[in-house]
């Protein structure tokens, strides 16, 4: 784990690096305490660790807190809801001053998250409802993610189209994004969903692809595809190319990798559209959050990360091949203005 | 040392469906006395031990304890009232995943007036009792499945030892044990039998039995064929009661050995055994008889090239043979029927073609692909050679008897030609006219090769060979030309009397 | 025969041409060349880890690792080419040399450490999942990615590697038949042939029926458990490269579901024709019976869950037919 760390901590820099531009945040001004000295301590709580997301995620979080001369503690549960609890305990041992607590369950972690603004310590959390009314929850809004696509399908397409939908209920962020699709589907008569399908059996694109390819086979008049979830849309894209459709069938979806991006790039590609929040964008925010709980600021109680949207146009227009790129030529994907009062540091702008 | 029965079996019957297992069977123990239980396999031993232990009723007859009827439903009731049976497989008697504590007063936790509540220190200070009792020098911490085979079978019967009973059967405990590890076995027994204790002690070894028997029982055909306690006990009248005396039927044509095809010398298969040093001849039968755990098929294995000899010499055909698998030993023309076809033998997905062709494939395949054609020729030839009864080569072994199936495994071995032909009990649970078929057909085609036969019942051996060679305590004490045998030295050097040299 | 014996033999094979039928009639488009081609694409992978695993259970033995293997197969491709920035040949070469290697360790284990191969194959799985990720640190590969020391990757999937699941022959209709089906008809063949018509293959079987008897009829059967495992394996990391040509990236997942679809598949075997046996044409027969299920029930909009259902009962089902049915469970 701790080589992964410092390795992770210079993909962050590396990160920094090649995002450079951005306002001038107030370099010159003197930062509240306890920020004026460095090493205030922090704990990260994780209940999610692996993948793309997550380890992108922490590199956010490394970035400004290394920007706020924050001596951070990763705490990483690895999906074990009870020891991620004792890991709240853990972490009031130590004497951090702010914990983020990453995912987890609300039943374990609700207790766990008291306990700690009980021993004085400030508190956010991402991604896990707390039940807490002092403790800022932070967000990636998935409604904002599946309008985003949706409304460029609407705008590429019109207002009637026969789509394929990509959904497995009783997953949250799905279930967020699928509450904006039936809303869509509402709004829209003219949008009709034909075949519904979805699996999460691994690898995800695999099986997907598999299941696509019978729905186009059952449902020759499919001609926009939505899956918000890239993993989705990964077979789908698969699926797609394999039945030759790929100029026939738009895809719209949710979530960016670099492997996403290539697929979008490719020539003819059906991927015509994404809407993502960036990870490490997400973790920054959440240390920028509680930094303002730490100098006595309120971040507010939702403290909201907007998605960007990144079309297929943008990434060949722009020549973007990888997230670095993203990051650099799409600003609005580099950095979130939230969570930023004029002290603090862009961990994006050095 | 009374000479009062303490328990008493009186025409004790028990049938398996139709087959009577023990025919009215009488038998009578006496307290401080070890009374030995002599009895081929199949005589019905194990069934009058579980009998007596409860784990079988009975058909009829009665059974007394000090004078009470004795009628234990299940192994417990026999075990409460005073008849204590330690069986053959050690690790029936212990609980491998507890201590040696625990394991000693396991009995004591379960059962009426039990306590409620595991405690330690109770547990630890009735089982120091119970090992002080028996002279166990064990540590009471050890998990039995640190301990040796040895110390397992002295917790084994210390632990049944706890119940204080008044009979003790003991079925054949020294099986698996070395000698140092069975002189620690006798010691306690002596000890228990001063304690007044009746055994009844289950063996084929003579050793053993030379050491402990105060009386010797025999037992043939499910009824008690002998029962010796005049001293010196009749030992070889013991073993001749046990293995008996049939009028053989066929009386077979003697040959004599040509040119020898095995020659071994100074062959040791177990420490501290007598080498062995015989010669087996082209287009003689042979056979080796002794008791069970002899070393028969520990010298099976070695001529096949399952174990190694310890030390000594093969010479195959004049050249040395020193085999290190079976399959090397195969190469050479080596071939053995095992014992016990159902463990070692039978190949239960196959049918009989694949059985018969099991060993050959190489020689029966081109470019590695089998040539089924020949691979089916070869079964039909087999079955129509030997007789086995079956509707087509392509029939499952289960649907065979077992003389058909223990037909179809010589098959498999003769349906090449052997320089050195094994066949280890080959009648084991065969009926006669498989016997005899099998019998004969060895016979017929023993020329060009030596064949050698280990068999248990002196029968099968008189039926069969040229030439019987006897073992006892791992070598060949004796050697008898198959035309005027003087059985009397035969039964002598079964039960390991006198020893003749063989070489 | 009796009516019984008939229902043993051929019961599988009614079942699946009833399967067949209902979709016809119930699925629109359900009966096309494409949509059979389809079927075949969809199981070619769980179906050649199939192949595989009938291999150790022809051998009394068992492969939990084959869905990892797979896996770890595609992840090894992806970094020879992404990151290595070799060609086709070495990152083939590299996939199956991955295969043979964990086959010969879990044989090894299995034969000579006497670990259950339950437990070493379980053992063997999560060490590969770990072991994928150790290279990237938990990170999928794909070109342009960046690499725990910054750099970027710049290698690509080679056209030649994409082939492998993206190229289609000519099969009476223009562009029909993946190569990736090709591959799994090709070492369905072969796997076959060797089970049942060569020594080998006979003598592996013995090896499963009754180790002694093999054993005393001469064969090496430590060397045959552990070529059984090595079949496995290369046959998994097989598996692999046609998932990582087909995802055209190196993607991190830990195969399991991978692995409970092939075993699924070789179980279901054991019905076909009444074998009760593993065999590599039952193998075949099941991997095609889930993929046609599935490939119908996906057509009807029928949800994920139902079909993972719906793939238990059939499972149960030819179980029921191996062991109750033919009797021969109680061997």
């Amino acid at each position: 784990m701790n080589i992964t760390r410092r390795l992770l901590g210079k993909v962050a820099l590396g990160l920094a690096g090649a995002t450079m531009l951005m306002q001038v945040p107030a370099f010159a001004a003197d930062k509240p305490a306890p920020f004026d000295k460095p090493g205030v301590k922090i704990a990260l709580v994780r209940y999610l660790s692996t993948g793309d997301f997550f380890q992108a995620y922490l590199s956010g979080v490394e970035s400004q807190s290394k920007a706020l001369g924050i001596d951070l503690r990763v705490l990483d549960s690895r999906q074990d809801a009870a020891l991620q609890s004792d890991m709240v305990d853990q972490a009031i041992a130590l004497g951090v001053q702010g914990i983020i607590i990453q995912h987890g369950l609300t039943e374990s972690m609700k207790d766990a998250a008291q306990r700690a603004v009980d021993a004085g310590i400030k508190v956010v959390a991402f991604d896990v409802n707390v039940e807490n009314p002092k403790i800022p929850q932070i967000e990636q809004s998935d409604k904002d993610l599946a309008r985003l696509a949706l409304e460029q399908a609407v705008k590429d397409n019109g207002e009637s189209w026969n789509a394929g939908y990509v959904y497995v209920a009783g997953i949250a962020p799905l279930d967020r994004r699928n509450e904006t699709w039936v809303d869509v589907k509402k709004k829209y008569a003219g949008i009709k969903e034909v075949a519904m399908f979805g699996t999460l059996d691994n690898p995800i694109a695999n099986s997907v692809a598999n299941q696509a390819r019978s729905v186009l086979q059952a449902n020759p008049d499919i001609n926009v595809m939505f899956a918000p979830y890239d993993e989705f849309a990964k077979g789908v894209k698969i699926a797609v190319d394999e039945a030759g459709l790929n100029k026939k069938i738009k895809i719209y979806s949710a979530d960016i990798s670099t492997s996403d991006i290539a697929a979008m790039r490719e020539t003819d590609s059906a991927w015509a559209a994404t809407a993502a929040t960036n990870p490490a964008v997400v973790g920054q925010v959440s240390v920028r959050a509680l930094a303002q709980l730490l100098a006595g600021e309120d971040p507010g109680h939702n403290v909201v990360v907007p998605p960007t949207l990144i079309t297929q146009k943008d990434l060949i227009d722009k020549d973007i091949k990888n997230m670095e790129d993203l990051s650099a030529k799409l600003p609005q994907f580099a950095h979130a203005d939230v969570a930023m009062p004029a002290w603090m540091p862009n961990p994006n702008a050095k | 040392m009374g000479n009062d029965a303490v328990f008493r079996v009186g025409g004790l019957r028990k049938s398996f469906g139709h087959i009577e297992v023990l025919g009215g069977v009488s038998l009578e123990l006496h307290a401080g006395e070890i009374t030995v239980l002599m009895g081929a396999n199949g005589a019905g031993k194990s069934t009058l031990v579980k009998i007596i232990s409860g784990v079988y009723d009975h058909a009829g007859g009665t059974m007394h304890l000090a004078g009470e009827n004795f009628e234990p439903n299940t192994p417990a009731e026999a075990i409460r009232a005073g008849v204590v049976t330690v069986h053959q497989n050690i690790n029936d008697g212990v609980v491998a995943d507890l201590d040696v504590a625990t394991n000693l007063t396991l009995d004591r936790l379960s059962g009426k007036g039990a306590p409620l509540l595991f405690n330690p220190g109770r547990v630890r200070r009735e089982a120091r009792a119970v090992a002080d009792r028996m002279g166990l020098a064990i540590d009471l911490k050890a998990r039995i499945s640190d301990l040796s085979l040895a110390d397992r079978q002295m917790v084994a019967i210390a632990r049944a030892m706890a119940h204080q009973p008044k009979v003790l059967i003991l079925d054949e405990p020294t099986s698996s044990l070395s000698s140092a590890e069975a002189d620690r076995l006798f010691a306690l027994l002596d000890r228990l039998r001063e304690q007044g204790v009746a055994i009844l002690y289950i063996s084929h070894r003579m050793s053993d039995i030379r050491r402990l028997a105060d009386r010797i029982v025999s037992m043939r055909d499910g009824v008690i064929s002998g029962v010796f306690d005049k001293k010196p006990l009749d030992y070889e009248g013991a073993v001749n009661a046990m293995l008996g005396r049939k009028i053989h039927l066929d009386r077979i044509e003697v040959r004599n050995a040509a040119k020898p095809v095995l020659t071994i010398e100074g062959l040791r298969i177990a420490p501290g055994a007598k080498p062995i040093s015989l010669t087996l001849g082209d287009g003689e039968v042979v056979a080796i008889t002794g008791l069970v755990g002899v070393g028969k098929t520990a010298l099976a294995e070695t001529l096949f090239g399952l174990r190694k000899p310890l030390s000594g010499t093969m010479r195959l055909n004049g050249s040395p043979y020193t085999p290190a698998s079976a399959g090397e030993a195969i190469a050479a023309g080596v071939f053995l029927v095992a014992k016990d076809r159902g463990e070692n033998g039978i190949v239960g997905g196959f049918n009989i073609q694949e059985n018969i062709s099991l060993p050959f494939h190489k020689r029966m395949s081109r470019f590695a692909v089998l040539k089924r054609g020949l691979e089916r020729a070869t079964a039909r030839r087999q079955i129509a050679d030997l007789g086995i009864v079956c509707r087509s080569e392509k029939d499952e072994m289960t649907t065979l008897s077992g003389g058909n199936q223990q037909k179809v495994m010589v098959a498999r071995w003769m349906a090449q030609d052997a320089r050195l032909f094994i066949l280890d009990e080959p009648f084991q649970g065969v009926d006669i006219s498989a016997r005899r078929d099998i019998a004969a057909k060895l016979r017929a085609s023993a020329n060009g090769r030596a064949t050698l036969l280990f068999v248990t019942e002196l029968d099968e051996a008189l039926e069969t060979a040229d030439r019987i060679l006897v073992m006892s305590e791992q070598t060949i004490v004796g050697e008898h030309r198959n035309a005027d045998v003087d059985l009397d030295r035969l039964l002598a050097e079964v039960a390991g009397g006198p020893l003749h040299s063989a070489a | 025969m009796t009516l019984r014996d008939y229902a043993i033999r051929y019961g599988f094979i009614v079942l699946l041409f009833g399967l067949i039928a209902y979709f016809a009639i119930a699925a629109d488009g359900f009966v096309s060349p494409q949509s059979a081609v389809f079927i075949f694409q969809s199981v070619a992978i769980t179906g050649v880890l199939a192949l595989g695993v009938t291999a150790t259970l022809v051998v009394g033995g068992f492969d939990l690792s084959i869905g990892s293997v797979a896996t770890s197969a595609m992840m090894a491709a992806a970094y020879v080419m992404v990151v290595l920035e070799q060609n086709v040949v070495v990152a083939v070469l590299v996939c199956l040399l991955i295969g043979a290697i964990v086959g010969l360790i879990n044989g090894w284990l299995i034969v000579y450490m006497r670990v259950p191969d339950l437990l070493a194959t379980l053992g063997m799985m999560f060490l590969l999942v770990g072991l994928q990720r150790i290279p990237t640190e938990g990170r999928s590969i794909a070109t342009g990615m960046t690499m725990p020391d910054g750099s970027v990757a710049n290698g690509k999937f080679s056209d030649a590697f994409l082939a492998l699941g993206r190229h289609r022959f000519d099969f009476f209709i223009p562009n029909l038949i993946p190569v990736s089906v090709v591959v799994l008809i090709v070492l369905a063949v072969l796997i076959w042939f060797f089970l049942e018509y060569t020594r080998f293959g006979r003598m592996m079987y013995a090896v499963g029926s009754n180790e002694r008897a093999a054993e005393l009829a001469g064969a090496p059967v430590k060397a045959y458990k552990i070529w059984a495992y090595v079949i496995s394996g290369v046959f998994a990391s097989i598996g692999g490269i046609l998932l990582a040509a087909r995802l055209g990236r190196g993607d991190i997942a830990s195969g399991n579901n991978l692995l409970l679809d092939a075993v699924a598949a070789a179980l279901i075997g054991y019905a076909v024709l009444g074998a009760a046996k593993p065999n590599a044409f039952g193998t075949a027969i099941g991997a095609l019976f889930v993929g046609i299920l599935l490939q119908g029930l996906t057509m009807m909009n029928a949800p994920y869950y139902t079909q993972d259902f719906v793939k238990g009962v059939v499972l149960v089902v030819a179980l029921v037919f191996t062991f109750a049915l033919s009797g021969r469970g109680r061997r």
